[in-house]
């Protein structure tokens, strides 16, 4: 099987009727007619991961994010740098393919990125789990608790949260990644993987603790990029067993990269 | 934040022709928001339109000064500290109202904006601003399009690194060897931070080369310039992008780090200048107020 036909067998499968002039769910890097001797799922195209899915012998990755630390993985202004051509060099040298998966795997359902960052915060979620998912209601706690609970249940180690930790709160909205979503009045606490601190759309942060000096029960919580949505990575190399038999298929984690 | 002043020779290069000599108003007629504002901007030149973020946000602007503030990120917290302070003028570099569009409807096709006009919070703060006789104005581009340079500086100064800064016209500074985990434990203590600061890269490697970058630091900038340096220091990048490209490097064999400490908190040091600054323009009490760092962490 080539990483094409694998793609091919992706959009087939998937259920949704597959953006095919999305610039991020391409082929990054490689040949995609190599034939597919393992897959490996990731958040990132990390030099990191490529090593540990070569030693592993899987030579396809489809990642979530982008390969070239871009959005549109655009290399024109890389061409001479040396970090790029080291990363390229070592997946064509090994054979290897890339391919993105960002945009139809957020149009799935359920997105498996909020399906796993909702089950690894700690809330079991069904098909509604999708982008602009529904507000969750969990046993009134406080923030403080709450936030020690999902750091212990993600690992996360460079999580930031904002607001008072005493807070009662029992109300949750989970985004993924970069799609934070914004704080409203039926929602008491946020979660996201990472949003822009402050001049955006809307500032949560700055909502937050504006809302904490009143007296109101509100907080945001950020798992970092990769800790948010890498579960569902996980999630998607299982779907991708399903139908595809031939060859061995596993998530290779990032690592979170704070230390 | 961590309080630092400013040092003397900076602040003669600050005040520079504008004066050592505070300006002086012609009569005895109060200084209004309005005609601070204006001030302000015969000061730093260039061309006032209506775009851009730079403008009042909030309270009469007819209000005669008592006192300004100058902060990062006008809080609710920093408001009410300016209250008590007899500052009445706050002028803020990130929004008031909880995004670009700072209250005003966003601009159609921009994509979401702010909070609806009856919002609780954004209520109970106009409010408390009305309340209290506050006028906010922010201050943004037009600080940093003539200050960028000194605002490296003012953030290198916070940091106790005025002296090793390697050229005027550059963010280079070298800073005596130490571990990155010393130097980021140094630089969490002088900015006073918690939760908001997050390094990638290698913690045992020698750190002498800085990059003070306050503010949001570019993805070619960190392309163009992050093997110039043991260390780049800046506030807030997008962790999908340079933080990535740090980790890369890392993997590379490079022994460089990446520190981010927060947007808000690496724009105070460039506020508190401008508070410094500000007594060089009009005669009124200035004083820099911190947002302070927003995150915390459980243990």
């Amino acid at each position: 099987m080539t990483g094409r036909e694998v793609v091919e067998l992706i959009k087939k499968n998937s259920g949704v009727t597959w953006n095919e002039r999305s610039f991020r769910d391409t082929f990054k890097a490689g040949n995609p007619d190599s034939q597919v001797k393992g897959i490996a799922t990731t958040m990132m195209t990390t030099l990191d991961m490529l090593k540990r899915a070569n030693e592993a012998g899987l030579n396809m990755v489809i990642s979530h994010e982008q390969t070239y630390w871009n959005d549109r993985d655009d290399t024109k202004d890389l061409t001479l740098n040396p970090l790029y051509k080291a990363k390229t060099e070592y997946i064509l040298k090994n054979d290897m393919i890339v391919w993105r998966n960002h945009d139809g795997l957020h149009a799935m359902k359920p997105d498996f990125t909020v399906l796993a960052s909702l089950r690894a915060v700690g809330i079991k979620a069904g098909d509604e789990a999708v982008m602009n998912a529904p507000v969750y209601t969990i046993p009134e706690t406080t923030l403080g608790e709450f936030a020690a609970q999902v750091k212990r249940l993600t690992g996360a180690r460079a999580f930031r949260c904002v607001g008072d930790p005493k807070a009662r709160i029992s109300r949750i909205l989970l985004g993924p990644g970069y799609a934070t979503p914004r704080m409203r009045a039926d929602v008491d606490v946020v979660i996201g993987g990472e949003q822009q601190e402050a001049d955006g759309g809307f500032d949560n942060v700055e909502y937050v603790m504006d809302a904490a000096s009143l007296g109101m029960a509100k907080g945001v919580i950020m798992l970092g990029h990769v800790m948010s949505e890498q579960p569902g990575m996980e999630d998607f190399a299982n779907w991708l067993r399903g139908f595809v038999h031939d060859v061995p298929i596993r998530l290779i984690p990032n690592e979170e990269p704070f230390w | 934040m961590k309080p630092s002043n400013i040092s003397r020779r900076q602040f003669a290069l600050i005040a520079g022709s504008a004066g050592a000599v505070p300006f002086v108003m012609s009569g005895a007629e109060p200084l209004t928001a309005e005609s601070v504002v204006r001030r302000i901007q015969m000061e730093l030149g260039g061309e006032w339109g209506t775009a851009g973020p730079d403008g009042f946000k909030a309270g009469d602007t007819s209000t005669v000064v008592k006192g300004i503030a100058t902060t990062a990120m006008a809080t609710l917290d920093v408001l009410k500290q300016a209250v008590k302070a007899k500052a009445n003028l706050v002028l803020t570099y990130e929004p008031t109202f909880y995004g670009r569009s700072d209250g005003a409807p966003a601009p159609t096709g921009r994509g979401p904006g702010g909070p609806a006009a009856d919002d609780p919070v954004v209520k109970a703060k106009r409010e408390f601003i009305v309340k209290n006789g506050l006028v906010v104005y922010r201050l943004r581009d037009h600080w940093q399009a003539k200050k960028a340079n000194e605002t490296v500086a003012a953030f290198a100064d916070a940091l106790g690194w005025s002296k090793y800064r390697l050229r005027s016209d550059d963010a280079l500074y070298d800073i005596p060897a130490a571990t990155a985990e010393t130097t980021v434990n140094a630089i969490r203590g002088r900015l006073n931070l918690r939760a908001g600061l997050r390094a990638v890269g290698d913690r045992k490697a020698t750190v002498r080369r800085v990059l003070l970058y306050p503010g949001v630091m570019p993805l070619d900038t960190m392309w163009q310039r992050y093997s110039e340096v043991d260390l780049v220091l800046t506030g807030e990048v997008r962790e999908w992008e340079n933080t990535f490209y740090a980790a890369d490097i890392f993997t590379a064999g490079e022994k460089r780090s990446l520190v981010t400490v927060g947007r808000v908190v690496s724009e105070e040091p460039g506020m508190r200048l401008c508070a410094d600054w500000l007594k060089t323009v009009v005669p009124l009490p200035a004083q820099w107020i911190g947002a302070g760092d927003p995150y915390w962490r459980p243990v």
